[in-house]
């Protein structure tokens, strides 16, 4: 849908601040009580998914005015979704969708981020969405001895994905992963050098024609393994091909799974049993793309009916955050021997954003590290020992900003913790 | 309008070049209003420096924190205090709390619930800020309005620092009245029109005894939490009357009696609002609930300090109602449903699903005064609502509007207001002539003066039916605000 179809939505807003806020029944204490990283970096209302909506409805009116604070306020946000949820508590609204639409109307209209663009060209040039650097995708595999999917039959396609594939800090994270489906007896194979990008990360950057292009190989590629099921190690991955995917009519009937619900899967049925592991408290990470980002797409085609209501026919259902993957990673490490779970203050829907979505970690760092830094802050108020999550940018960013500035929370990948426990 | 460069870099020099922005391409953000330039101060020494920038340069400004926002005078220089987010002093003994601007509601309750302490959250939602003035669910038990601002930090709109209350004479937060200088009336009340000229900074907020839990237990997922257990020594119910005049009778009984935490004469298409999650459940649920109730009522919290304390104001609760033929909703029995209303309305957290939610807008008719006289105004113009839901101008509330008593009845709360999409013309000049035919009636028919209203209606009809209070207001305003940068006169305006 093209930003002029949310002009209803972007009308609703009352400007109420509630977008600012974690759901107002969660606010736990003085601390904690913001969910948007752009508003509670930048602090001018415009940050903030209802000024946003607002500057969208009027230029909607009279026109957009590409001026620099303008791009600094489109760009500076991590799309990561806590404002809708925080919203749709109370109103029966958009607000993530038009503020993407904005971020496409931009590059559309010959205004994209430049160093957003410079990922983007990548993309189309290599197929990946980090730098290569001389390595091959499929290096990370090397003496594993994996099936390769496009070779033999398998029953579930591992997709690796860009980062941990070609990032030798997080090639660890697919190691374990082929380590412990392996040990579970799956029928896995991957695609190697094969594989390429999922494309998610180029529509978030704006660059929805991008998107679509990848989109269209990645989804090839796929299909010619003959797959029905596809497991991914990466949140943002996931969020793709289960969500986006779906969206633009790509995915068909492929199963997506992230890892962590495979595994649950896996530790239900008995084929994985974790019986060593280190006694350490941990808290876990909700990254966006797997959380409320991950809520299944909702097909969904009807008209607003004229009245005094925002009501529409057929009943528009909204994706309010509900049925995002919160419980499968929490089940998996209830389940390995000595890891004790607490939580932070902002978990599952009204999870603090890890900073490296929407392409801030490329256009704006600094931004990306002060995010990632108010959640290691948080998890350090539970008094863990270490921060878990279930993808692998959050898992670099964190790493990153703990060896920055300093800190004595380890960080994990939740696959790397099975791994330990199998 | 950006600023002209002088001007720029002086308010720069004060809040810093990141904390400035006079970008017009930005403004559009601020909901129907295109600020001359909007200012982020960090501290009362930052607000009395750009307040003092505002009178050497003539700009008219007016503040805001977080929560709703009104309509301003296109021009006009924004405060925005969201960087003043203290929490100054929680003082358990004295039972007041200490706030900046942008602290919110949410914050301080669940700061004071850790403590057994509560304050009244306003029905605008609670996030909004700490320190707003204003009515909510827990008026009947706490206080309501200025009563909870004890001393007040204040900048005048010419910039002066002046120290209200106890906090004038011993630098102490506990009382609003002194020792010390106590300008409540000009500053707090309704007496002006309706917006306190100057910028608050710090404010104490009165405290009362909180007898829920420290926490509420909570399960599932946006935009449905359930509570996990309901706290064995808390109960909510909904009544209905077969008469207005029994419902009545019965809030003044259940004042009397002291025994309710929270008593919030609810319609219930509000309690519908509360209890679903999308404007077409909020419909089907309103047709059943209306059906449920035998005429108008109100919603009740009472929570016991010890089994003996809940016992008894349950059977107090349980004998009024009886005597005056109520009966409880069996939807909201419930103990699901119950659960959600309970927490729901203790902590203000779904304001906008009966207000915003249905259609993107609403205007409201707030009074504060004698409940016996209210009420019966708001019959009327409830009644007036009818034509406009037949036409499909407003969301359809039965012609419902609502209040209670306050600290436990000796003073009144009611208000009414109809819900519309602000993209129907028709609806909002409907909706326009519906307040001012009812608040013309109001004062016609001697129910009460709407002191909220535009400035034209104060000065042609309200003030001269108040004893010319309005002339005298003026006289006030011209001393404090010597270069007239407080906008129309101090009234602030919902909607444009």
């Amino acid at each position: 849908m093209a930003l002029e179809e949310y002009a209803g939505d972007m009308s609703m807003c009352c400007r109420c601040s509630a977008c600012k806020f974690v759901p107002l029944q969660q606010v736990k204490g003085f601390k904690h009580a913001n969910v948007c990283p752009s508003i509670s970096r930048y602090n001018f209302h415009f940050y903030s998914g209802g000024g946003r909506l607002n500057l969208g409805y009027a230029g909607l009116k009279n026109g957009f005015q590409y001026v620099p604070r303008y791009l600094d306020v489109l760009y500076n946000c991590q799309l990561c979704g806590a404002c809708d949820v925080s919203c749709k508590y109370g109103m029966d609204m958009e607000v993530l969708r038009p503020i993407q639409e904005m971020r496409i109307k931009a590059v559309e209209d010959g205004h994209p981020h430049p160093a957003l663009e410079t990922v983007v060209s990548r993309m189309r040039a290599t197929g990946s969405m980090v730098p290569v650097a001389g390595r091959k995708r499929g290096d990370w595999a090397e003496g594993l001895g994996l099936r390769n999917a496009l070779e033999e039959k398998v029953e579930i396609l591992y997709h690796v994905g860009c980062l941990t594939s070609f990032d030798p800090e997080r090639q660890k994270v697919a190691r374990a992963t082929a380590r412990v489906l392996d040990r579970a007896g799956v029928s896995f194979g991957v695609l190697g050098e094969a594989e390429t990008c999922c494309g998610g990360r180029a529509y978030e950057m704006g660059h929805q024609a991008d998107f679509l292009a990848q989109a269209a190989k990645s989804k090839e590629l796929v299909e010619k393994t003959g797959v029905k099921t596809l497991v991914t190690s990466c949140a943002t991955c996931y969020q793709v091909y289960k969500v986006l995917y779906d969206r633009f009519g790509l995915k068909d009937e492929l199963e997506v799974l992230h890892i962590t619900q495979l595994l649950e899967r896996l530790l239900g049925e008995g084929r994985l049993k974790p019986s060593r592991g280190q006694e350490i408290t941990v808290t876990y990470h909700d990254p966006c793309h797997l959380g409320r980002l991950g809520e299944p797409w909702i097909h969904w085609q009807g008209k607003k009916i004229p009245g005094d209501r925002f009501v529409f026919d057929p009943p528009k259902p909204y994706r309010r955050g509900t049925h995002g993957v919160y419980e499968p990673p929490r089940r998996v490490l209830a389940a390995l021997p000595g890891v004790r779970l607490v939580e932070m203050d902002r978990i599952k829907e009204y999870a603090w954003c890890g900073g490296s979505c929407g392409g801030v970690i490329d256009s704006n760092p600094e931004f990306a590290e002060w995010t990632a830094a108010e959640r290691l802050a948080e998890a350090t108020c539970t008094g863990a020992e270490a921060i878990v999550t279930a993808s692998p940018w959050s898992e670099k960013l964190f790493a990153q900003v703990l060896a920055k500035n300093g800190g004595d929370l380890a960080v994990y990948d939740i696959v790397e913790l099975v791994d330990q426990a199998v | 309008m950006a600023l002209d460069k002088e001007i720029y870099a002086a308010f720069a020099g004060v809040v810093g070049e990141e904390n400035i922005c006079d970008d017009p391409a930005l403004m559009p953000a601020y909901f129907f209003t295109d600020f001359a330039a909007v200012v982020l101060p960090k501290s009362t020494a930052e607000v009395q420096a750009v307040v003092r920038l505002c009178n050497q340069f003539r700009l008219q400004f007016r503040p805001i924190c977080t929560g709703w926002t009104g309509f301003f005078r296109p021009g006009t220089v924004l405060l925005d205090l969201r960087r003043m987010d203290q929490i100054v002093e929680i003082n358990e003994k004295n039972m007041y709390a200490v706030v900046e601007p942008y602290v919110t509601s949410a914050q301080l309750q669940a700061e004071l619930f850790k403590r057994g302490l509560c304050t009244n959250l306003k029905g605008a939602g609670a996030q909004c800020s700490a320190m707003l003035r204003g009515h909510g669910h827990l008026d009947q038990s706490m206080g309501a309005d200025d009563r909870n601002h004890l001393a007040v930090e204040w900048v005048t709109p010419d910039g002066e620092l002046v120290r209200l209350g106890s906090l004038g004479s011993v630098g102490e937060w506990f009382s609003g009245d002194g020792p010390g200088p106590s300008l409540r009336s000009l500053i707090s009340s309704v007496v002006p029109p309706s917006c306190t000229p100057g910028v608050f900074t710090k404010v104490a907020m009165k405290l009362y005894h909180w007898p829920g839990p420290t926490r509420y237990s909570l399960t599932g997922y946006s935009p449905r939490y359930l509570l996990a257990e309901k706290p064995p020594n808390m109960m909510a119910r909904y009544y209905s009357f077969p008469t207005l005049d029994q419902m009545w009778q019965a809030e003044i009984k259940i004042g009397e009696a002291e025994i309710a935490l929270e008593l919030m004469g609810f319609n219930v298409a509000m309690v519908a609002a509360n209890i679903t999650t999308s404007n077409e459940e909020d419909e089907a649920m309103f047709k059943r609930l209306s059906q449920e109730v035998q005429g108008p009522g109100f919603f009740v919290i009472i929570a016991g300090n010890s089994p003996d304390d809940f016992a008894y104001k349950k059977k107090v609760l349980e004998t009024i109602i009886a005597e005056n033929e109520g009966m409880s909703l069996k939807s909201v029995e419930d103990p699901e449903i119950e659960g959600i209303l309970l927490t729901q309305c203790t902590r203000i957290s779904a304001s906008v699903r009966e207000t915003f939610r249905p259609g993107g807008n609403f205007k409201s008719i707030p009074i504060m005064g004698q409940r016996d006289l209210t009420i019966r105004w708001a019959v009327g113009a409830g009644q007036a609502k009818l034509p406009l839901i037949e036409q499909g101008l407003i969301a359809d509330d039965g012609g419902g509007f609502f209040g209670w008593g306050v600290e436990h009845g000796h003073l009144g709360k009611t208000e009414i207001f109809c819900k519309f999409s602000p993209l129907n013309p028709e609806a909002r000049k409907a909706v326009d002539a519906w307040a001012e035919q009812q608040s013309n009636r109001a004062l016609e028919e001697k129910y009460f003066a709407l002191t909220m209203g535009p400035p034209e209606q104060i000065d042609s009809k309200v003030g001269p039916a108040l004893s010319n209070y309005h002339l005298w207001w003026y006289k006030v305003l011209a001393t404090l605000d010597p270069n007239e940068v407080i906008p129309d006169k101090g009234v602030s305006k919902l909607h444009p």
